[in-house]
């Protein structure tokens, strides 16, 4: 599957990044595997792109974080906050409604001619 | 996920060297500048694994990494709107902690009594109140637009943010030069809280300019790049 460009996910990012976080707590790298594995490699996204979304949304409060020292080197791991899941939540609806409206007339068969 | 830490000392150094590289490309608050880096370099670890469970040495393992994050130039600019924005909060309410500290020694020297001589009086003796609820406003419309809020507000960007704090900064400048100034023209003697009313104010005046250089030029840095709101 051929990657997509970044701007095609812009306003969707933050949604993405809740969900990955959805199952457990994960290190920024980790989040960015997920993203590129989850969707067959269509999600590859650039690293400059992620950690600082993964900042801006600790700084939302909707994912929190928690330094740990594995292996003598510091690792941050994020988490899902209470408002991260409600946000998640959200979105999910926002999307499903967004995507099903989308489908409904991209899928469609051409307009017939009106004159 | 493969290994972390299975890089050879080529490979460790090239790592370093970036680290090194970005971390003085890198603008805003030392602690959270730190963290970016620390972060960051468990992450390039990661992707070093990564490229040796695939084949690679150590060393190209360490190349491909560096390329995969991109040049530090392109990640210090990439986290660019998140420190400035992270600086404005953490300078923003320091004015505002600190504000009360300075304010007190004035209020006890010009007009220790505000309560018996009513509002215009203490108007006349320190001019300069009427500047603070300008300040807390704007400070806490840059707070609430660059924290948890963002979820129902609209999102300041990182510029509009270094915009209020420059805003604050020289408001605060003001009121300093100008409780100062009317201190000098007054006839209340001298006393003790005389030298720490002036005293908290030269420090003050200090860190506003420092204050409006640092802001001034972490704006003059940034893009034009709006940001987006979160979810």
């Amino acid at each position: 599957m051929l990657p997509m460009r970044p701007e095609l996910l812009k306003g969707h990012l933050d949604a993405l990044l809740l969900a990955v976080l959805e199952g457990g707590p994960q290190h920024g790298y980790a989040v960015i595997e997920a993203l590129r594995s989850g969707s067959g490699g269509a999600l590859d996204l650039p690293t400059g792109t992620v950690y600082p979304a993964l900042h801006r949304l600790e700084r939302a409060g909707l994912i929190g974080s928690d330094w740990e020292t594995v292996g003598g080197r510091r690792r941050r791991a994020y988490h899902l906050t209470p408002s991260g899941r409600a946000a998640l939540g959200e979105q999910r609806a926002i999307w499903e409604q967004f995507s099903t409206a989308v489908t409904a007339v991209l899928g469609r068969q051409p307009w017939p001619a009106t004159t | 996920m493969a290994g972390n830490h299975l890089t050879t000392q080529q490979g460790q150094a090239q790592l370093d060297a970036y680290c090194q590289d970005l971390a003085a490309r890198l603008r805003g608050p030392g602690r959270r500048r730190e963290q970016i880096v620390a972060e960051l370099r468990d992450g390039l670890d990661h992707a070093v694994g990564d490229g040796i469970a695939h084949g690679l040495t150590e060393t190209e393992a360490a190349q491909a990494a560096i390329a995969e994050f991109g040049t530090p130039d392109t990640v210090a600019d990439a986290f660019a709107g998140e420190l400035a924005t992270a600086y404005a909060r953490r300078t923003i309410a320091l004015f505002i902690l600190t504000g009360p500290l300075v304010g007190i020694w004035w209020l006890l020297l010009l007009q220790p009594h505000p309560w018996r001589t009513g509002l215009v009086a203490l108007l006349v003796a320190i001019p300069v109140i009427p500047l603070l609820p300008i300040a807390i406003v704007t400070a806490a419309a840059a707070l609430a637009t660059t924290g948890r809020l963002i979820r129902w507000l609209l999102e300041s960007s990182p510029r509009q943010a270094l915009t209020a704090t420059i805003a604050i900064a020289g408001t605060v400048l003001l009121a300093d030069l100008i409780v100062l100034a009317v201190y000098a023209g007054s006839n209340v003697p001298a006393q003790p809280v005389a030298a720490l009313a002036i005293t908290a104010s030269l420090l003050r005046i200090t860190c506003s300019i420092i204050t409006l250089r640092h802001a001034t030029a972490i704006r003059h840095g940034l893009s034009a790049t709006p940001t987006h709101r979160p979810v």
